[in-house]
């Protein structure tokens, strides 16, 4: 008997070591909580979707949840989402945006503050660069989402075109100060009309003079890169009575250089979204480029670039006023998460919400070059193993966070993706040489006018008056003196 | 005597020039032909290719026109990652079915106009005013009507509106046919004892079956490329092959260039294997139809 009970002992020992080594140990207590659950996401783009299958393996090995994610193109992203949310239901529970139409999505997402305190979750709040914290999460004083992609402009240039004492010697001869990255629009336009059309790199190529996205799809691409120039001249969307201030000589002289400068750019920027000009920068086609911070993963990607370790990043470039340099880089349109109020699944969704922000999650989505997602918290900034990514990644970084205090928001309210087409639309029209320059922005401006009709005056006007206060704070006016002084 | 040996010189002279030009026209016509071709064809041999290409090869300089090793990597990570299967197999479904429901509802409708002006002349004038609303007027009172009725991310949703989206087309291609179909061989069918449906369907279908080739193939090619419809009614279960290209192909494909081109080619080769299957009865179709007044 004593034998068959010892047996017994060492059975039940074997079997227990046998399945400790088949099943990867895991706390009591923190064992998949959500297991079998799944929840729908929608993002607009096959890139997004990637970047969330990033992290699927630890958000499954640690909630036990899984992701479906709805693909909407971007062009019709805005507007799919919205008429399903405005018909009062939605498929989703974890929904992607674009922060700038947080006053048309806003009132459709679940505010965050109850959940954090009901689940005792953690976002890191105190993580999150201050110029996100400002701009991104909010509707209606409460906090509604959580950053997902950090968008600003950056300037990068190839240090080849800067540094090469022939081109210097060339430049100076020509306008009679030195060959540096631009830090003027007047410089910026000098230097894409000096490098264009020869090989600034030595080689026996035509190479362009600068790169830029003017299509007007998406968000608006010519817009945005006509609107740092705009905001450095002392524009500004609207009046505090919302009238439209994108037909001032501000708007004017940002409009007019740039359709001037077009022939220094690659043919076909009429056609160019965000990534032509970048596969031209890494390729050392174009010496110079602002756009997206993603920009910079894609400059030291092995895989593609042939510019890693030689390129430069800095601030957009600015205007200088009265003997000081004003710099108004874009901050557009970045992407944010949010929980769908018409969720059935709002708990879990929380948590995954929770999950994909969290600082090493997110860092692992941010850092991937196959992504266009760019941080946004503050230990992404100081992560050691992004800053070690690539030769130059720490300078990248730093780039990025010496921009956010000259950051301009896209204009906030209801309707902010159709304004931004709209000006978009004839920005290009001017740029492609089918209008003049001020009859393209007088046309902006009567649609604007139409669309605020459309929308209510009164409403729009309340709106605009908190995101105009708003961008005072951050030093953002309207100052029509400057178009004519800035330098 | 000089006169008649100059003759025959000038005339072989004139022949060896008219041979000479001939010659050079057709040298020309397969030059401007093959120019024609690459122009159409460059930018499609590009994607297939770039579709099976490593991604270090996609900016190579000089350009790799022939990877040394194809991969059907792209294809893969479309089928798994970007659930390419089933969107495919959704395109598939939503078209087959669409181009059958047309062929159904159109042949009686153009048949009930031909032999008996069922709607008094008012009901094709109907049609065609159906055909000239554009989609994107018709989306959103269709969406809200899909939202109540909960048709919303379902194939019978979408069969449904594709269905009467191209019913008119196939209707007055197929009244065409009809009414120069003679009526005699229908009687003679009947006198035999045939029904009324039995003579049309053993009978006058296969008459006119390259006219139903041209339907079936127009319903199912423009099914398999509508998107606004797809974009629009369909959720994640339901989402169709030309939304996956357009969720690749715009604001920005990044690093995703080998997989944007596979969705582009599986996007096409359907269509295009049912365009070369129905080749015979379409350009007999076409013709056909290009005599009818």
């Amino acid at each position: 008997m004593k034998r068959l009970w010892l047996a017994a002992l060492v059975m039940i020992v074997l079997v227990g070591l046998v399945a400790l080594g088949t099943f990867p140990a895991r706390p009591v207590g923190a064992a998949r909580p959500y297991e079998g659950q799944t929840i729908r996401a929608v993002v607009n783009a096959e890139y997004v979707k990637y970047s969330l299958s990033l992290i699927e393996k630890d958000l499954f090995d640690t909630l036990g949840v899984k992701i479906e994610t709805e693909v909407i193109p971007l062009d019709a992203f805005v507007s799919k989402t919205l008429l399903e949310f405005n018909s009062g239901s939605s498929p989703w529970d974890l929904v992607m945006f674009g922060p700038s139409n947080m006053p048309d999505y806003g009132r459709h997402f679940e505010p965050l503050e109850p959940w954090v305190q009901k689940l005792k979750l953690d976002f890191f709040m105190d993580d999150i660069a201050d110029v996100y914290k400002k701009l991104m999460l909010r509707w209606a004083g409460k906090i509604v989402s959580m950053p997902y992609d950090g968008d600003v402009h950056i300037m990068f240039w190839n240090k080849v075109a800067f540094e090469r004492a022939d081109n210097k010697r060339k430049f100076k001869a020509k306008h009679g100060y030195d060959l540096q990255p631009p830090k003027t629009w007047k410089q910026w336009d000098d230097m894409a009309e000096f490098f264009h059309g020869w090989g600034w790199d030595g080689s026996d190529s035509k190479l362009f003079g600068a790169g830029a996205s003017y299509k007007p799809s998406g968000s608006g691409y010519s817009y945005h890169w006509w609107r740092a120039r705009f905001f450095s001249y002392g524009g500004q969307y609207f009046d505090a009575n919302m009238k439209p201030l994108i037909n001032t000589a501000a708007a004017l002289r940002a409009l007019e250089e740039i359709v001037r400068t077009m022939p220094y750019y690659p043919p076909g920027v009429l056609l160019f979204e965000s990534e032509e000009p970048k596969t031209m920068l890494i390729k050392g086609e174009v010496p110079m480029l602002y756009s997206w911070t993603s920009t910079g993963k894609r400059v030291g990607n092995p895989a593609e670039s042939l510019i890693i370790g030689k390129a430069g990043f800095g601030l957009v470039p600015g205007a200088e006023i009265d003997g000081k340099l004003v710099h108004r880089p874009a901050m557009t349109p970045g992407r944010a998460m949010a929980v769908s109020k018409y969720s059935k699944k709002k708990e879990v969704t929380m948590k995954v919400l929770e999950f994909i922000s969290l600082p090493d999650q997110s860092l692992k989505i941010v850092m991937d070059a196959k992504t266009i997602m760019d941080p946004w918290r503050v230990s992404h900034f100081r992560a050691e193993k992004f800053r070690k990514a690539f030769p130059g990644a720490g300078e990248y970084l730093d780039a990025i966070e010496k921009t956010f205090p000259h950051v301009v928001p896209d204009p906030v309210i209801p309707g902010a993706d159709e304004y931004q087409r709209k000006l978009s639309f004839e920005i290009t029209e001017a740029l492609a040489k089918r209008k003049s320059p001020k009859d393209a922005l007088d046309s902006a401006f009567a649609e604007w006018e139409k669309i605020t009709e459309r929308r209510g005056r009164d409403k729009q006007k309340a709106l605009w008056g908190e995101k105009m206060a708003e961008m005072k704070s951050l030093g953002i006016e309207y100052h029509p003196d400057w178009a004519a002084k800035a330098k | 005597m000089a006169i008649a040996i100059e003759r025959p010189r000038v005339a072989a002279r004139r022949a060896n020039r008219y041979r000479v030009w001939r010659r050079v026209g057709h040298l020309l016509t397969y030059l401007g032909l093959f120019a024609s071709l690459v122009f159409f064809l460059g930018p499609f041999f590009w994607i297939v290719t770039t579709s099976l290409k490593g991604n270090e090869d996609f900016f190579a300089f000089p350009p790799v026109w022939i990877p040394a090793q194809p991969s059907l990597g792209h294809y893969g990570a479309l089928f798994t990652r970007s659930s390419g299967a089933r969107y495919f197999a959704n395109s598939f479904v939503i078209s087959s079915l669409s181009m059958l429901a047309a062929l159904l509802v159109s042949l009686p409708t153009a048949y009930s106009i031909a032999r008996w002006r069922f709607g008094g002349g008012l009901l094709s004038i109907f049609l065609l005013v159906l055909r000239m609303l554009p989609a994107i007027a018709l989306i959103i009172p269709i969406y809200i009507m899909y939202k109540m009725f909960g048709l919303t991310n379902s194939y019978l949703g979408l069969v449904l509106v594709y269905t009467v989206v191209y019913i008119p087309f196939a209707v007055w291609l197929l009244v065409g046919f009809l009414r120069d179909f003679p009526v005699e061989i229908e009687e003679a069918a009947m006198i035999d004892g045939c029904s009324r449906l039995r003579a049309l369907v053993q009978v006058v279908v296969p008459i006119i079956a390259p006219g139903l080739a041209v339907v079936a193939l127009f319903a199912f090619i423009a099914t398999w490329n509508e998107f606004l419809f797809a974009v629009v009614l369909t959720g994640i279960e339901t989402k169709t092959m030309m939304v996956l290209v357009t969720s690749f192909t715009s604001g920005g494909t990044d690093m995703f260039y080998g997989e944007a081109s596979a969705s582009v080619v599986l996007g096409v080769l359907p269509a295009f294997a049912i365009a070369f299957m129905l080749q015979r009865y379409l350009v007999k179709g076409l013709a056909l139809g290009g005599t009818k007044g």
